[in-house]
């Protein structure tokens, strides 16, 4: 049953595009190490699945890089930019950690929460707004900082918060 | 000398009436005697007499069947067969002590991480039949049901000392 | 590797001691029995050095190392006791306590868990942390593994257990930090055939046996020791009993044997010893109904059966025992057996094909030591579902090719395999050719039949590689199964892998069908084998003949005839149609009553003493640790008081050991020759154009005992019966949309839920046997029809 599971026809697997940049991230490694690309391929096949993970585009993923379902399972729940629920179309990760917590992260998950009406890790009901709270970006010198999308936002205060919403979709 | 002394001593009956004084002190004194079963003689906290199993106040039994009371018991005197209940708990399906093994020594209250097991006041029981002599799960249960203020009661009074 | 390392002078705790360069420091202390703990560490899988438990001093190191991820050099200064050391693990000890729940009362674990013992010696008495405790849900794994994954401490044991050892990597570690958790992630039970063993290298009671789950606590059980009945690796294993009841069942460690492991068989099938349907006391079958007797009355009226029934023509009498049966009783069996005059005697019991190999046939054996299959370069195996038929040989042949060994596997269906494997599956009627074709790759020469057979063969790619692959190996090994063994060419099999064996200079090697299949040869209960393998010439019938010619008396030793023979309709067709069917059995089955004239009811493994041989030709004895249940006897006292009742000589033995010392005397000199295998008739019998049958016995029905234990039986693997096609068979046959199928083997028909497996190859329907759901069907062999039921 493995076998024939193992043997999963992969040109069935995903779209022509996602397999396209799928195996240009494969042919960044050594053909035994094809698994390394696994991390690359569930983000690219986040992306082109609105922004979350099914278990079933896992198990593809899986399938396509020759792993063991549970090894792409523990990849995609160790990382926080991983997404297993649905999500909203605007991700806001806000930082709390050390840097951003000392010039007022706090204030900032405040404003967001009572202004967007959810807590961390929940999406607002029409589906716009997910508010995320993560660790360090690497942005400490902007701090408060959070991002959007593939956007950083830096030297966050309420107001600047609230331009930055009322200039999204 | 000597036989000079204990000639005198036993002509005037010295010695019994030193005896006799003490009887007579006694004769008027207060009376200690405890007229059992009419009167009964006041019970510590501690006594350790007939065993008992409690229930949390929501009605469900304490014991987990971790056989804890059955390894330290000194007389083997209990006997516990254990498996997951209907709702996957663990639970005893068998608790027997046998009155006729037990020493009254307490460990089993002692190593009772759930004081599931107690010993109670209770000093007044008999059998009828050698097989009586067994106090089942059911009988243990009921014992406690029935005197679980009291149990409470006398747990929490050594509470401080324990 | 080892051997060119470096010998190095360290010095721990001041003692000095040798040790090779590069190996691990724990490894070394452990060996000098200085104690470290750890829990992550397990001597048979990889470094982790996650829980941070062996933490050591090492002089001019500024930081604690851990020890099992510190190779020695020479001239190393340890201190495992130094404060410096305590103190590190110390600290370990309260970090993984943190979360660890104080639940050691309702903790299976209690009593014999690491963390606990760990805890005595390095925990402190009360917890610093005050914070809430973490709190994990609880995955099934199915009805084998229970868990409490809040005690769980991330050793990640088990995870790597079923990376390295069991080749499914079914667990592992999702989510990361306080969040981090041991699990499946989609919950499903786990298929490994070897899953048990996660619960004996789980340091703590997150995973935990379920058929055991709350019975007994570790103190209360006296160990004994025992051999596992069910496999030809004689797995050695520790029983835990209780009250006179086997409560479970652990490995013992053998490195020779099965490493640390058993198979999840040899672990839950003690469940069967206490199956609703034991027969408690002996039974007679008075017109037609069945009633409880005493043992006198009993003996006595199997004694007057068969004398009866007999008459003075001895060769009416036919013993089949089953290949589980210890070398005691298949010895006394046999002497009972010929003591009568008879030959017929076998416990080929699902072997069909019967043909003769010549005078010398090779001894059917592992020929070689267990511990050689991971040393192999180059394995063909014929017919076997290795994992589940032989889990730990299996396990062996996987190390082989981890470490480059080149396997091939022929078989009527593609099987699970959790290593790189060629595989060659085809309808069982193109075994034979298909094994031609590797021969004549191999340039084997020969004669007869056979040749015709090469000669006809067309050899591609594939087979040219296993013939090169195995002409290339230094140690090459050719293995037959249990499914070469039930196949109706299985002369020509072992005929063409002989010969292939011998072209390619490999060696040719049995996977025995059942735990004492080779202790059956060797205690001459075979037909025209005697004690010690000798050959004789007196008539005899095997198993085969003997059900389907019909005798008039049988006695049969611990089988369910419609699930332990080959022919299992045939099987209980015959035995009913016999004069006096005296049976030795464990189990009283609707069957049984059927055919059965007097039921004695026999001991099971733990039960009584007996001798298991096992693949490589260990004799392995065990003791009965716990008393039968009811009336139940030994099985070989039984057959000594038939003896003395039949008024046979030589049936006076005090003891088990006495009967084995016998049989020794009667071994002596033995030796499994490799043989010579010279061809009679040989014929294929098999040709079919149509849809061939391949019935496996599934790693749950292999045996009586393993067929009644209860969690097993609820696993993925069980089964009661299922035809499975692959697609385009299944459209052909119009069967593309069938839930139910109607099988048609012969004169005999069954109706069986459909599986649509593309593992099956075209021409072949797999349809197992030894399950109630086949046991209306033929040999496991043979042209089927199908319609839709």
């Amino acid at each position: 049953m493995s076998s024939a599971l193992q043997e999963r026809d992969k040109d069935g697997l995903f779209s022509p595009e996602v397999r396209e940049e799928i195996d240009a991230w494969i042919a960044k490694y050594p053909p035994e190490w094809k698994q390394s690309a696994v991390m690359a391929a569930l983000r690219i096949v986040q992306d082109a699945n609105g922004g979350w993970l099914t278990t079933e585009l896992m198990n593809d993923v899986a399938a396509y890089l020759d792993m063991p379902p549970i090894a792409v399972y523990e990849v995609a729940t160790f990382y926080s930019m991983y997404e297993l629920k649905p999500v909203g179309r605007h991700k806001i990760c806000v930082c709390t950690n050390v840097s951003c917590m000392i010039n007022g992260s706090d204030k900032i998950v405040e404003h967001l929460e009572k202004r967007l009406g959810i807590r961390l890790g929940e999406t607002t009901e029409d589906g716009k707004f997910t508010l995320k709270e993560v660790e360090c970006l690497g942005a400490c010198g902007g701090a408060p900082m959070f991002q959007i999308g593939k956007q950083y936002y830096e030297n966050l205060t309420p107001e600047i918060v609230d331009s930055i919403l009322d200039g999204l979709e | 000398m000597n036989a000079l002394r204990n000639y005198i001593k036993s002509l005037f009956l010295l010695e019994l009436f030193k005896g006799m004084s003490v009887t007579g002190r006694y004769l008027f004194r207060r009376k200690f005697t405890v007229q059992y079963p009419e009167e009964k003689a006041p019970v510590s906290p501690r006594f350790r007499g007939l065993h008992a199993q409690r229930r949390y106040p929501n009605g469900e039994e304490r014991c987990i069947a971790c056989k804890l009371c059955e390894a330290t018991c000194p007389a083997l005197a209990i006997t516990i067969e254990a498996a997951p209940r209907e709702d996957g708990q663990r639970r005893t399906t068998r608790y027997d002590i046998d009155l006729f093994k037990c020493i009254y020594c307490g460990f089993c209250e002692e190593s009772c991480p759930v004081d599931a097991i107690v010993e109670t006041r209770i000093y007044e029981y008999h059998f009828e039949n050698r097989e009586d002599a067994v106090m089942t799960k059911d009988k243990l249960l009921a014992v406690g049901d029935k005197y679980e203020a009291q149990i409470a009661a006398d747990r929490a009074a050594q509470a401080p000392y324990r | 590797m080892s051997e060119d390392r470096a010998t190095v002078t360290i010095e721990v705790d001041g003692r000095e001691i040798q040790a090779k360069a590069g190996d691990m420091l724990i490894n070394v202390t452990d060996a000098a029995g200085i104690p470290i703990p750890r829990f992550c560490y397990h001597k048979k899988l990889s470094v982790a050095a996650n829980c941070r438990m062996c933490l050591v001093e090492v002089e001019n190191v500024p930081k604690p190392l851990p020890a099992c991820a510190t190779p020695v050099n020479d001239g190393m200064k340890v201190y495992t006791r130094s404060p410096k050391a305590i103190a590190a693990q110390k600290g370990t000890m309260e970090f993984l306590l943190i979360n660890h729940p104080l639940d050691c009362p309702i903790c299976d674990q209690g009593g014999e868990c690491e963390l606990q013992d760990v805890a005595m010696g390095y925990g402190g008495d009360v917890s610093r942390f005050v914070e809430a405790k973490r709190v994990v849900p609880n995955p099934d794994l199915g009805p084998l593994v229970s868990t409490d994954m809040t005690r769980c401490i991330h050793c990640t044991r088990c995870v790597r257990f079923g990376a390295e050892i069991a080749g499914i990597r079914e667990l592992g570690a999702t989510g990361r930090g306080e969040h981090m958790r041991i699990g499946t992630y989609v919950e499903h039970a786990l298929n490994s055939e070897l899953s048990g063993n996660i619960i004996d290298v789980c340091p703590v009671g997150a995973l935990t046996s379920k058929p055991f789950r709350f019975r007994a606590r570790a103190w209360e059980l006296t160990q004994f020791d025992g051999i596992a009945p069910h496999d030809a690796v004689g797995a050695n294993i520790h029983l835990h009993v209780q009250n006179g009841k086997v409560m479970r069942v652990v490995p013992k460690e053998n490195e020779a044997i099965n490493e640390t492991w058993i198979s999840d068989r040899d672990r839950f099938s003690y469940e069967g010893l206490y199956s609703s349907d034991r027969l408690m006391q002996p039974m007679l079958k008075d017109n037609g109904a069945w009633r409880e007797v005493e043992w006198e009355e009993a003996l006595e009226a199997a004694v007057n059966g068969l004398r009866a029934a007999m008459g003075s023509d001895s060769a009416q009498f036919g013993t089949l025992i089953a290949p589980t049966s210890t070398v005691e009783e298949l010895y006394l069996a046999q002497k009972l057996t010929r003591g009568l005059g008879s030959g017929n005697i076998d416990h080929r019991l699902r072997q069909t094909d019967f043909r003769s190999l010549g005078d010398h046939p090779p001894f059917p054996w592992l020929n070689g030591a267990i511990a050689d299959l991971e040393d192999v370069d180059a394995a063909l195996v014929i017919g076997s579902h290795t994992r589940k038929e032989q889990p730990l040989l299996a396990h062996r042949l996987r190390k082989a090719a981890l470490k480059g060994a080149y396997v091939a596997l022929l078989n009527p269906f593609e099987v699970p395999l959790s290593h790189d494997a060629e595989q060659i599956a085809v309808s069982p009627a193109s075994m034979v050719a298909e094994l031609a074709a590797i021969a004549k790759a191999a340039g084997v020469k020969a004669t007869g039949d056979l040749k015709k057979r090469i000669d006809g063969a067309k050899p591609d790619d594939r087979h040219k590689a296993i013939a090169q692959r195995l002409r290339d190996a230094g140690h090459g090994r050719i293995l037959l199964g249990n499914l070469a063994a039930a196949h109706p060419d299985y002369v020509l099999l072992q005929a063409l892998a002989s010969e292939l064996a011998q072209t390619v200079g490999a060696g040719l090697g049995y996977l025995p069908v059942a735990a004492n299949s080779v202790g059956a040869a060797i205690a001459g209960a075979e037909a025209g084998r005697l004690p010690g393998w000798k050959r004789t010439d007196a008539a005899a019938l095997d198993a085969g003949a003997m059900l389907e010619k019909g005798l008039r008396t049988y006695l049969i030793a611990g089988i369910d005839p419609e699930l332990d023979c080959a022919n299992p309709a045939g099987a209980v067709a015959t035995l009913a149609g016999a004069e006096c069917v005296v049976a030795l059995t464990a189990y009283r089955t609707p069957t049984l009553e059927q055919v059965a004239d007097v039921m004695l009811p026999m001991a099971l493994f733990a039960e009584t003493s007996g001798t298991y041989v096992n693949g490589e030709g260990t004799w392995q004895g065990a003791r009965g640790v716990v008393a039968p249940v009811g009336k139940a006897r030994p099985a070989w006292k039984i057959l000594r008081v038939l003896g003395n009742l039949l008024g046979l000589e030589g049936f006076d033995y005090e003891s088990a050991d006495a009967v084995r010392s016998e049989l020794e005397a009667e071994c002596e000199g033995f030796e499994p020759a490799a043989g010579e295998i010279e061809l009679g008739d040989a014929a294929l019998m098999l040709q079919n154009d149509g849809l061939v049958r391949a019935g496996d016995v599934p790693i749950y029905a292999a045996d009586t005992l393993v067929r009644r234990a209860g969690a097993l039986q609820h696993t993925p693997d069980a089964t009661t019966g299922f035809v499975s096609l692959n697609p385009t068979e299944a459209a052909r046959a119009g069967l593309a949309d069938a839930r139910e199928v109607r099988v048609t083997q012969g004169e005999n028909s069954v109706t069986l839920p459909l599986e649509i497996d593309p593992a099956v190859p075209d021409g072949c329907v797999r349809i197992p046997a030894g399950v109630p759901g086949s046991a209306g069907l033929g040999v496991p062999f043979g042209a089927v029809g199908l319609e839709k039921g």
